[in-house]
């Protein structure tokens, strides 16, 4: 172990995917554009009008928990990291903890500052004790005319731990100035790039080269490599000066699927990477991640992953360009008019444990459960102290509607400009002993498609934005 | 205790008037239900005032009420403003009814008031969504249509009913609303019409949902004495109910009824002597809440007239037409004649005053008793009146 500051024999014991179910295919975007900047992105994941880091980084994290079949309440830290976060200044991590129902004691961390965030908080996953959540979520955006052509979506969550499946043996950076390669102005959504084809390409092959060769391990023996990809032919050019053949780079190549992914690209990768056929429980895999700035972390890896998390890779749902600039918000203002309902803050925020966790009540006198848990038993009409209960998260449709154009309350205006149509359901959700019953929006379906006794599962996303902040709640989507 | 009478009524025109203020608007329905009253009454008899209103598009929310009594001259009578959505005058006309049976006022004015056309319509939506659970309903993304919408969902599956029968209630309304000259929605409408409108919420259409309005409307509700000074055959108010439910429909035990209608009617059938059962040989013919069309459809079952699930086959038997059993919303109903939120409660008891009194526009042959039927947001309140005129007096 080379390692400063971390236990040996640490590593991924389990991984969750979210990859959005919207896919822009680069015929699409060369139809629009009359080519594409993209290099080697023959499709792209596009992240719905809902989804954002915040998302798609509890999507991944439920799935991590679940592929551990780990308590949210054991995890010890969690770490999100993205270059999309929703807010420029606030902390985002707090929200995944209260989504994800892990313990308000849990170490957080919010990691923002360039692709390679997903090395910090992966690093400081290792550094924790006990179970650590390590989350990447990203959906970059840029100028449509360029920048945005190779910018796709994903979410990935590592859950690092002892006795890992897949342990992390050796950690290695790498640091010196390069500015200008990857970059956002203060104040501004829009990733840039000062497109100095040489400078950069030389700054990322010769900050790969030296980070991975400080690893501990003979590189020739590597049996797959998920390199920085901010698009599907780069990892291969900037791997030119060390001994990586194509092939084991490209185990850990996903961007020529989902685009550039941002933090989670090589994340999303090595999780490709370890559950590739020919990489197996002896075989070492390295991840190498850079920094826009000029920063570079590699990890060693040995071991690797059952099952095929990343198959969601493939799935997709085929859009075109129009509706991709309406999905991602290029060509729809994003302001409220008229004034949304006012549901204040902190009324939003004492309900968080019913919007994330669909916390009900029980009746201590007559059993029956209440939604929302507060006022007067709807059975027996006792005010009382409920006792809490956390329903399924799957559930049964029994009144739905369709909102078409112009029936939206103005606060779902820019939602619906976006996405069209929505559907509202009132969804009744049962464990067994009791039921309750939730008015919800559905998402990532055909809302006409829906009918009373559908089943639906529950899934976290953005409901609206007030006041500059943004609201996350549950919708419902039709289960598979 | 002491009976209560109507012996006045009169409402503005419903529609969209920007040259109106709601003060004008009741100017308007006070006078007219003043000279509703046969013989020369004198408005300083009136000791008090309930007007209902939702908050004129939220630039009133306060104190609107009093503005509008003194604006009529009502100088410093006690004047309540009542806020129950929908149902807000309905309940104001309980509330007279209340005042006049208790015996601490002889003459008392009911009335509502609403400005709803001169604001954007994000603006009109805004105000208009939050009278449901607002933190439930509304953040899924629904405003009154989707949520009447998930009524009418529930309603046609339960039930396995065409959804043509949403149509007809707009056919039938529109062809009464066509009729009166205070209607917003004055115009005939055929069946293919209310079927190719365009989708507001699934399953409802344009043709299922009611206008916004401007409008305001004043009952005038006296004790007998006062009554019989003016009538020979004076209106008593044989039953006034009122029932509360769950705010939010997903909070209710049922989707395909409105429970606090049936409640309401309940008591009011109670104090007039109607047996539930037999509603239909009682009365002579209804305003009901008509807000959708899915509404009017439930108040037919709430209020006793069918059983569960036969609304569609009243409406396709002609059963409530004018010349049908039981005629309902001779005036248009919200559909056609409007609604003006407000409003509303003491508008339907204008139409019930125009038949008895024999003015309506669409005249029901020999009214002699009436049901005015007012709900307030999806269901969280409701009230029901019962109107007679008392032949034998």
């Amino acid at each position: 172990m080379s390692r400063d500051g971390t236990r040996p024999n640490r590593g991924i014991v389990a991984a969750g995917v979210h990859v959005p179910q919207f896919r822009l295919e680069d015929e699409e975007l060369s139809d629009a554009w009359g080519h594409s900047q993209a290099s080697g992105v023959d499709s792209k994941a596009v992240a719905g009008a809902d989804e954002d880091a915040v998302t798609m980084g509890i999507a991944a994290a439920e799935r991590a928990l679940a592929d551990a079949d780990l308590a949210p309440e054991d995890v010890s830290f969690l770490g999100l990291a993205t270059t999309t976060p929703p807010l420029a200044e606030e902390e985002l991590a707090p929200r995944v903890v209260r989504a994800l129902g892990v313990p308000s004691s849990t170490a957080t961390r919010t990691a923002t500052a360039s692709p390679a965030s997903a090395a910090q908080v992966l690093e400081d996953a290792l550094a924790a004790e006990g179970p650590a959540l390590a989350v990447a979520a990203d959906a970059p955006e840029g100028d449509p005319a360029d920048a945005d052509h190779a910018f796709g979506a994903a979410g990935v969550a590592l859950l690092i731990d002892d006795e890992p499946v897949v342990e992390i043996t050796d950690v290695a950076h790498h640091s010196d100035e390069y500015p200008g390669i990857r970059f956002r102005q203060r104040g501004s959504e829009d990733v840039e790039t000062l497109d100095i084809t040489t400078y950069q390409r030389t700054a990322m092959r010769d900050s790969m080269t030296a980070v991975l060769e400080a690893l501990d391990t003979d590189l020739e023996s590597v049996a797959a490599a998920a390199i920085h990809q901010p698009d599907g032919g780069i990892p291969y050019r900037i791997t030119g000066d060390v001994p990586l053949e194509a092939e084991v780079v490209h185990r850990g190549v996903v961007a020529d699927r989902i685009g550039d992914a941002g933090a989670a690209g090589v994340p999303l990768g090595l999780v490709a990477a370890l559950e590739n056929e020919d990489v197996g429980a002896e075989d070492v895999t390295v991840a190498a991640f850079f920094g826009g700035g000029g920063g570079a972390t590699a990890l060693q890896l040995e071991g690797a992953l059952d099952g095929d998390r990343t198959a969601v890779i493939e799935d997709g749902e085929p859009i075109s360009y129009a509706t991709y600039v309406r999905e991602r918000g290029y060509v729809v203002e994003g302001e409220v008019a008229g004034g949304g309902a006012h549901v204040s803050l902190p009324s939003w925020r004492r309900s968080l444990d019913q919007r994330y966790r669909l916390a009900a009540g029980r009746c201590p006198e007559c059993g029956a459960y209440a939604f929302p848990p507060e006022g007067a038993c709807p059975a027996c009409h006792e005010l009382v102290d409920f006792e809490r209960v956390e329903m399924p998260r799957t559930g049964t449709v029994v009144a739905v509607t369709v909102i078409g154009q112009g029936g939206a309350p103005p606060e779902f205006v820019p939602q619906q400009d976006r996405d069209g149509a929505f559907g509202v359901a009132i969804v009744e959700l049962d464990d067994g002993e009791g039921s309750v019953e939730l008015p919800v929006q559905l998402t990532d379906c055909d809302p006409d498609a829906v009918e009373v006794g559908d089943t639906v599962t529950a899934t976290v996303r953005r409901i609206y934005d007030q006041e500059g902040i943004p609201r996350y709640g549950v919708k419902f989507t039709p289960a598979e | 205790m002491p009976d209560a009478y109507l012996i006045g009524a009169g409402q503005s025109p419903f529609g969209s008037f920007p040259e109106e203020t709601y003060r004008s608007l009741f100017e308007t329905a006070y006078e007219r239900a003043l000279d509703g009253v046969p013989g020369d009454f004198d408005a300083d008899r009136i000791d008090e005032a309930y007007l209902g209103t939702l908050g004129v598009g939220g630039r009133q929310i306060g104190l609107s009420a009093p503005a509008v009594t003194e604006h009529v001259g009502l100088h410093g009578i006690p004047t309540t403003r009542v806020e129950n959505a929908c149902s807000a005058s309905g309940y104001a006309f309980r509330d007279a009814v209340m005042a006049v049976k208790s015996g601490m006022a002889d003459v008392v004015l009911a009335g509502g008031y609403e400005i709803m056309t001169d604001t954007s319509s994000d603006h009109t939506k805004w105000w208009l969504g939050v009278s449901g659970e607002t933190e439930w309903e509304r953040m899924a993304g629904t405003t009154f249509a989707g949520v009447y919408a998930q009524m009418a969902s529930a309603y046609l599956q339960e039930y396995e009913v065409d959804p043509t029968a949403l149509s007809r209630v707009a056919v039938k309304n529109h062809s009464n609303g066509a009729q009166n000259p205070n209607a917003q929605l004055g115009f005939e409408c055929s069946l293919e019409d209310a079927e190719t409108a365009p989708m507001v919420a699934d399953p409802l259409n344009l043709y299922h949902c009611c206008p916004t309005t401007d409008g305001a409307s004043a009952a005038i509700v006296a004790s007998e004495e006062v009554a019989k000074q003016f009538y020979d055959e004076p209106i008593r108010v044989a039953g006034v109910g009122a029932a509360s439910g769950r705010v939010g429909l997903f909070q209710r035990e049922e989707f395909v009824g409105i429970p606090a209608s049936r409640t309401a009617a309940e008591r009011a059938y109670e104090q007039a002597g109607i047996d539930f059962e037999n509603v239909t040989d009682q009365i002579d013919f209804a305003e009901v809440h008509d807000c959708f069309a899915i509404a009017e459809l439930l108040a037919y079952e709430d209020l006793g007239f069918c059983g569960r699930g036969e609304a569609s086959r009243l409406l396709e038997e002609g059963y409530t037409d004018p010349d049908g059993e039981l005629p309902v919303n001779t005036s248009g109903g919200l559909k056609s004649k409007g609604h003006p939120i407000g409003a509303t409660g003491t508008g339907q008891i204008n139409e019930l005053f125009e038949q008895l009194t024999g003015h309506g526009h669409v005249q029901i042959e020999d009214a002699q008793r009436g049901l005015a039927h007012n709900v307030g947001g999806s269901g969280g309140g409701v009230t029901v009146a019962v109107l007679e005129k008392e032949v034998d007096a």
